[in-house]
């Protein structure tokens, strides 16, 4: 479904993403591992396009070009980010957040029950509805900022460190409302930190270095993968 | 004489607020900083003389003649000229220092071209001209009628950037604009409309202006000031803080020119935007986006 080939990205002198080719496949979820500075966030924000990648790199999804997109048209064409940071808008409600999620042509039809699966799936944003984003907590930020993602009705949803930050109880209940996404079909692209964690809710994963992809396999072989356990989980073997 | 104070003064301030909506959202949203804006108020001011005096038009239906006149001046001018220098500009601070020397260059031209064809002098219209009764005390229907102009053009554009999805993606463009993209707003539309929006509202603002008060070719510069005075003091992008802040100066400097002096009007205005720089440098009410 999304196929990317050969991105590469500078900032200045400095080289971000060295050729790098990614591909999810409809409904898949796929994590991307990797140290500080591997180009993981690099990545995510070229896709969405808010990151301005090198030419010459292709880039398609659901058999539509998406190279030269603008970033609100990535949105339009299936593919929502959740940044780093969330990018929530802060001095909104929870509710304008939400119907704002629904801007895209492609979601407005859909609104309303986007917007019961978004409740369904974070109660407490039905209950914060006429709170202000920038008054919540983390992880009420987080969900605001995901259930604004889902919104839009997205087919692939990328999502940038979300546990970052968060208390432990609930980066549990983080991972337990992604693996709801997945439920529903949406596929998922994470970069995250909690290795183990998101490799129990991946079918696949990338490992990142220096700005290039240098491994592929699937989940359950990268967790029980000896380099991985090494450098991801903590391992002493 | 309070009474009459208190009118005279919610008739200037709402007029300042209705100004001030539109340079807040100019700045706010498009990132804008318009210095030909009074220039544009006095445009739509003239016109609206212009439809009343040659062709009997009145300024209720000239309204409706300026501000859709002003929306496309708008919407042309930052496609013309405000597009590229967004296109360019590497950060905030640059296009901020952009705008200004190129809205500054507009002014001119806007101000140039008022002066040909309408000279130097002091300009106005008898239009409704009559007393009113208003709890006892005496005041021109004009006045009135502007007053009312000015809240229900203010209203509804308070509900129309907070009760609709569109006005609600302006906003989010405000606030964020790094992040609107993610939920798919064209920020380059959405600056664009602003913007024309912005030249809309000062429209309205001439031709309410025009009502009742007598201009000239060159007094825009002291209505961009006024306008952005009450945006700081609101806080930049903030609608509900221009309407506010708007009422206040207005009401500040009547009362200051009823009782102590008319001298003082402008030291008065300064004084308070001094004190709102010193006490609270992000407005009366914060860069929030209402």
């Amino acid at each position: 479904m999304l196929d990317v080939a050969n991105l590469s990205l500078h900032y200045g002198r400095h080289v971000a993403l060295n050729r790098v080719s990614v591909r999810v496949n409809k409904g898949e979820t796929v994590v991307i591992l990797g140290a500080n500075g591997a180009g993981k966030s690099s990545l995510l924000k070229s896709i969405a396009r808010v990151a301005r990648p090198d030419a010459g790199y292709s880039g398609s999804f659901d058999g539509r070009r998406i190279e030269a997109l603008a970033a609100h048209d990535v949105l339009e064409a299936g593919i929502a980010l959740v940044p780093e940071g969330r990018g929530v808008f802060g001095d909104l409600t929870v509710d304008e957040n939400l119907a704002l999620g629904a801007y895209a042509k492609r979601a407005r039809a859909h609104a309303a029950d986007s917007r019961a699966f978004v409740y369904e799936l974070f109660p407490k944003l039905r209950d914060r509805r006429a709170q202000f984003v920038n008054t919540m907590s983390g992880g009420e930020q987080q969900m605001v900022a995901i259930g604004r993602a889902l919104m839009s009705k997205p087919e692939l949803l990328m999502l940038d460190e979300p546990s970052l930050g968060l208390a432990p109880v609930v980066v549990g209940e983080l991972f337990r409302s992604l693996g709801r996404i997945r439920e529903r079909g949406i596929a998922l692209l994470v970069v995250e930190q909690n290795v183990k964690m998101s490799l129990s809710i991946a079918d696949r994963g990338y490992l990142a270095e220096a700005g290039r992809i240098t491994g592929e396999a699937a989940a359950r072989d990268l967790m029980n993968d000896a380099a991985v356990q090494r450098a991801f989980l903590g391992a002493t073997a | 004489m309070l009474v009459t104070a208190l009118l005279s003064g919610l008739v200037l301030g709402g007029t300042y607020a209705l100004v001030a909506m539109g340079l807040t959202l100019q700045y706010g949203i498009a990132r804008i900083m318009n210095l030909a804006y009074g220039e544009m108020i006095i445009s739509a001011a003239f016109l609206a003389y212009v439809l009343y005096a040659d062709a009997g038009i009145n300024p209720v239906v000239g309204l409706l003649i300026a501000a859709p006149a002003g929306f496309l001046l708008g919407y042309v001018v930052y496609g013309v000229m405000m597009r590229p220098l967004v296109a360019r500009a590497k950060d905030k601070a640059s296009l901020e220092i952009d705008s200004i020397l190129a809205t500054f260059g507009l002014l001119f031209v806007i101000q140039g071209v008022l002066l040909v064809i309408f000279g130097a002098n002091f300009t106005s219209y008898n239009y409704l001209n009559v007393a009113v009764d208003v709890f006892g005390t005496n005041i021109a229907a004009n006045r009135l009628l502007a007053l009312v102009m000015a809240l229900v053009l203010g209203g509804g554009l308070y509900m129309l950037l907070t009760r609709t999805l569109w006005g609600t993606a302006l906003r989010a463009v405000a606030v964020a604009p790094a992040s609107a993209p993610l939920v798919g707003i064209n920020v380059d539309k959405a600056a664009r409309m602003a913007f024309a929006l912005g030249g809309a509202l000062a429209a309205a603002g001439g031709v309410v202006i025009s009502m009742y008060q007598t201009f000239t070719a060159t007094s825009g510069v002291v209505f961009t000031m006024k306008a952005l005075i009450v945006v700081i003091m609101g806080g930049v992008g903030n609608i509900l803080g221009a309407l506010s802040a708007g009422l206040i100066l207005g009401l500040v400097e009547t009362f200051v020119a009823t009782y102590i002096d008319p001298g003082l009007t402008l030291a008065a205005t300064y004084g308070i935007f001094l004190a709102i720089l010193l006490w609270r440098p992000a407005g009366l009410f914060g860069r929030a986006s209402r």
